[in-house]
């Protein structure tokens, strides 16, 4: 082991082709020697600059190993780095089903040069400007005439199960990807889905006899018959898989957050004021990267992607990050994230040791957090001790642009109105109280023609 | 009408094959979904090939008129 720490990445032990490990903070992958084939191939046969061209695999440079980590080494990549990595049960609708087309247009292009897609995981997909882009340069493999696609049953239950599910049955059934890591299962999404979707030739092919199939057969081997898929034929799979998914859209309906904005009690002058101070306190932070919690349709998220900084917007209602999504599209606006992400149950650490896939504070800490109308909502309408929200916001930023709404304010008394108000510490003099442990107020202002107040906290170290 | 037929027929033929006799404890999904591709080739081969035969009848026609929609093909 070199001086240097270096540690391998978690989630990245299942290939032998190579893995991924961080040097003093950067990021390298490794190839191991039994790729060496399937690599030179990727990259003379001018795959790898097509697919990097067309803006769907993460480029990459060959580096010089210097570490004493010798044996099997073929090849060190320093891939373009990605600011931050996202999962399928993040996204909203329309970023899971581009992820899908991304996939099949790389298999697509792949077959052109003589290799095949080995690994359809959606795990290997994250945004990068706005992109899906395959992240696993290792997915590849020399094509075979006759072989079947061996990713098909893992694309089928990475994107076009949870994809049907949520358009058919309901769009939040996207989380089920959480406590499936390796997709949902078939047979799960047939006896889910709605008759109907026994009448579309895709979904019948690659859904309900995929699922028979896979019982069927679960106790045999694969045998010798392995042969007898042309070419043509597997290219008549991957343009029904790509139909299929093309046709699958989700409508939103009503969606009490999504309309958010214009239910408010905010005067217009009193918005663009506080997007002003907003705008403020981000000129005085100039941070890189800006978490956005409770983003809703990405208002205020934008205002922190026009200075240039990638800003991740959480929200936990579906049809609002979906709005947000498909608004960043509309305007190839490449700085913005849109995720689904409840705060009250943001995502664990999961998979093997519960490291495979990373909880949310371990994506962080962002350089800054902005919680914009958001405190009444954890602290009245979800009962947590505003010490705990302090807690919680200073494990995952470095700064903090946080918005005080009283309890004058007609939101937080429409919140109020159901139940009992059990919550004397909610007050402004209680809220900079609960903060103080944690941050140090740096600023404070209010906003004209409302009761609300805007900070900017720095964490306490 | 006759298309409704052809691929009610095909899809009762698939389903027939397809349909589990009995299911196991111990589950190996893959050959499962390599067996159906299998039998599936000769049906997506064949939808495949006459998908590209319609599109390039389609293409020369459109040319033949004398309407330039280059970016129809391939648009689905």
């Amino acid at each position: 082991m070199s001086e240097q720490t270096e540690n391998q990445v978690n989630g990245s032990f299942r290939d032998p082709s190579g893995f991924v490990f961080s040097r003093s903070g950067t990021l390298y992958r490794q190839v191991n020697a039994c790729y060496s084939q399937n690599y030179d191939l990727l990259m003379d046969s001018g795959l790898y600059a097509r697919l990097v061209k067309d803006k769907l695999l993460v480029a990459h440079e060959e580096i010089e190993d210097h570490s004493e980590r010798k044996e099997q080494v073929y090849r060190v990549l320093k891939p373009t780095r990605v600011n931050f990595i996202s999962y399928p049960f993040e996204w909203c609708f329309g970023q899971l089903k581009d992820a899908a087309l991304a996939t099949l247009g790389i298999q697509q292009r792949a077959m052109e040069y003589g290799m095949v897609l080995k690994d359809a995981s959606a795990y290997n997909i994250q945004f990068v400007e706005g992109n899906p882009l395959l992240i696993d340069t290792l997915s590849f493999d020399r094509y075979e005439e006759g072989h079947p696609w061996i990713a098909y049953k893992q694309f089928c239950q990475h994107f076009l199960a949870p994809l049907t599910l949520m358009k058919y049955c309901d769009v939040r059934l996207g989380q089920m990807l959480r406590t499936h890591l390796d997709g949902i299962p078939l047979d799960l999404t047939s006896s889910l889905l709605p008759r109907k979707t026994w009448l579309s030739f895709p979904l019948l092919t690659n859904i309900h006899l995929h699922a028979r199939s896979q019982i069927k057969y679960a106790s045999k081997s694969r045998g010798t018959r392995v042969n007898g898929m042309s070419r043509r034929a597997l290219m008549g799979l991957i343009d029904t898989l790509l139909s299929a998914v093309k046709r699958l859209s989700w409508q939103i309906k009503n969606s009490t957050w999504a309309d958010y904005y214009e239910n408010t009690n905010y005067e217009i002058q009193a918005l663009e004021q506080k997007e002003k101070l907003v705008a403020d306190f981000l000129d005085l932070i100039k941070p890189k990267l800006v978490w956005d919690l409770g983003a809703n349709t990405g208002r205020f998220s934008r205002i922190a992607a026009r200075r240039g900084i990638n800003t991740i917007a959480f929200d936990f209602d579906p049809a609002a990050v979906e709005i947000n999504y498909r608004e960043c599209r509309k305007n190839s606006d490449t700085r913005v994230l849109p995720l689904v992400i409840d705060l009250t149950n943001p995502s664990p650490g999961i998979g093997w040791e519960h490291r495979e896939r990373m909880s949310l504070i371990d994506r962080g800490p962002a350089d800054c957090a902005m919680a914009l109308a958001l405190i009444h909502h954890l602290a009245i309408g979800n009962n947590l001790p505003l010490g705990r929200i302090a807690r919680f916001l200073r494990s995952i930023c470095s700064t903090l642009i946080i918005e005080f709404v009283p309890k004058e304010d007609s939101q937080v008394q429409r919140l109020l109105r159901s139940r009992e108000d059990i919550f004397p510490q909610y007050t402004p003099s209680g809220f900079e109280r609960s903060f103080e442990p944690f941050f140090s107020i740096e600023k404070k202002a209010g906003i004209s023609d409302s009761s609300r107040s805007l900070y900017y906290m720095k964490a306490r170290p | 009408m006759t298309r409704r037929i052809i691929y009610i027929t095909l899809a009762s033929g698939v389903i027939v094959i397809t349909m589990p006799d009995h299911a196991h404890a111990y589950i190996d999904p893959s050959t499962g979904s390599y067996i159906l591709q299998i039998l599936l080739a000769g049906l997506l081969g064949a939808l495949f090939t006459l998908k590209i035969f319609w599109r390039n009848i389609k293409g020369f026609l459109s040319r033949f008129l004398g309407k330039d929609r280059q970016h129809d093909v391939g648009a689905d």
